[in-house]
């Protein structure tokens, strides 16, 4: 089930980037393209297969986790400016570029970077699993290694989560509205986030079926709103001629 | 509640027995397909019946109201109310009366129904639904409509704004207000005006009985909502943009 959701996500992400090259080489909207190729390389370090082929590469220290998390930042941090600008959130803008976002961003950073210098993070693990079973002193690194790189995602959610909400229901064309709602749904997973501690062990798998549905909603709202200004721009050239 | 499939059937046979659903396709310009779904959820919509009875030369007011919901629609016909006569006479139409009105100087040839302005387009107009709803409402109308058909206040605007009114809503709106059953259909474009039983020079007569202040002001109410529509229209098409520009 997990394992569908993973390949599916991949797939959008992947067949989206590669769908928006020629309007990334006449030069649309660039960072779109880069939060697609950003989201693809986040789901391939977050599978267990890739996660392993290329953490083997980087020495087996897992320091594909740490470049996960902050290629996690960089896509949150450029889809949330990026859908905080088109929805016309001035105030959303104002919270993720202005003092507190920044400052957010920096501790998240650096809380991040120290975090997993002082754990043992030595030998692959997929999500870092079974890493802090090795020590207690262990177990409280990775796990507010963990958190802290929740944090920032959730926080940029939250963030942005009114602007897209208050989207689905203002009077826009249809597709426009459909994308605002996935988006909720992705914001919403990701600001869900922040309280996964609450999340008891045994329902373990809701974590990641809440990621997943954030990626994957995220860049399908976002494919859903290209598309509907695609299609747009056709009607409009058609009725031209 | 659209009407009931097979009381349609019935009135179907009863009126055309010889002619099999694909003449009456055919004649009533309907798509198979739409009449064939209809009979299947055993509800047929109003302007099925009246696109038929209009093909068959028959009059689709009496067709309609041979039908239980519509019972009593062409028993005493009640002619529409000036001011339901006005509020079909579309926005363009009352500037054109106004400046028709006005001194020569203004183009205009200062008499109220002058041979050279062109006649009155045909109901219903851009916010036809609205403006008959405006005319015959005493400030209480919209409760009482909501009151007797069980439809939500919001959801009765909703309609007026987007110019749609179901026809039983439309009937029930008539029927709150008082006035003659025909109105709420000719707004909507259920029904023509001949159709309804409307004097053709009706909506001109009563537009030569508005003052030259009743005619101005009413023009200028109307411009003002039209602009308010447009500005929202355009605000709307804005925010599109804006959206397609950072998105797409």
């Amino acid at each position: 089930m997990i394992a569908i959701l993973q390949w599916t996500t991949l797939a959008v992400c992947a067949i989206v980037a590669i769908a928006r090259i020629p309007s990334a080489l006449r030069g649309e909207n660039r960072s779109i393209f880069g939060i697609f190729v950003l989201a693809t390389v986040a789901v391939l370090l977050s599978i267990d297969v890739s996660y392993r082929a290329i953490d083997a590469w980087l020495g087996s220290q897992n320091y594909a986790n740490l470049i996960l998390r902050f290629v996690v930042y960089c896509t949150v941090l450029l889809a949330g400016y990026r859908i905080a600008k088109a929805f016309d959130a001035s105030k959303s803008i104002r919270f993720i570029t202005g003092p507190a976002g920044r400052a957010v961003l920096t501790i998240v950073g650096v809380a991040t970077v120290v975090l997993f210098l002082l754990a043992d993070t030595a030998g692959s693990a997929t999500g870092l699993a079974m890493l802090p079973s090795r020590s207690p002193a262990n177990a409280v690194l990775i796990e507010w290694y963990a958190a802290a790189g929740r944090l920032y995602p959730a926080f940029v959610a939250a963030c942005i989560l009114p602007a897209t909400y208050l989207a689905i229901s203002r009077r826009l064309p249809r597709g426009v509205r459909a994308g605002a709602l996935l988006l909720t749904v992705a914001f919403a997973a990701m600001a869900a986030g922040a309280f996964f501690p609450l999340i008891p062990r045994v329902a373990g798998y809701l974590k990641a079926i809440i990621n997943y549905t954030a990626v994957l909603c995220l860049a399908l709202g976002l494919a859903l709103v290209w598309i509907s200004s695609l299609m747009a721009k056709r009607e409009s050239s058609r009725s031209l001629t | 509640m659209p009407l009931p499939a097979k009381a349609f059937q019935l009135w179907l046979h009863g009126v055309a027995p010889t002619a099999s659903t694909a003449d009456i396709c055919r004649i009533s310009g309907i798509k198979r397909t739409t009449l064939a779904q209809q009979l299947v959820r055993g509800k047929v919509s109003e302007s099925t019946l009246v696109s038929i009875s209009r093909a068959l030369k028959r009059s689709p007011l009496d067709d309609l109201a041979s039908f239980d919901s519509f019972a009593g629609l062409a028993e005493q016909p009640q002619p529409p109310t000036p001011a339901e006569l006005v509020s079909q006479i579309a926005t363009m139409d009352l500037l054109r009366a106004v400046i028709s009105r006005s001194s020569p100087a203004y183009g205009g040839f200062g008499d109220s129904s002058s041979s050279l302005t062109p006649p009155l387009s045909a109901a219903p107009h851009a916010t036809s639904v609205r403006n008959w709803v405006d005319a015959i409402d005493d400030g209480e109308l919209r409760h009482r409509v909501s009151a007797a058909t069980g439809v939500a206040p919001q959801n009765y605007s909703a309609q007026l704004t987007a110019n749609r009114l179901s026809p039983e809503l439309a009937v029930a709106t008539s029927r709150a207000a008082g006035v003659g059953f025909t109105g709420g259909l000719v707004a909507t474009g259920l029904l023509t005006e001949a159709e309804a039983g409307w004097t053709p020079a009706a909506k001109q007569a009563a537009l030569d009985a508005l003052s030259d202040g009743e005619l101005t002001a009413l023009a200028g109410e109307r411009l003002q909502s039209l602009g308010r529509t447009l500005r929202r229209q355009e605000h709307e098409h804005e925010q599109t943009q804006k959206i397609w520009e950072n998105l797409g």
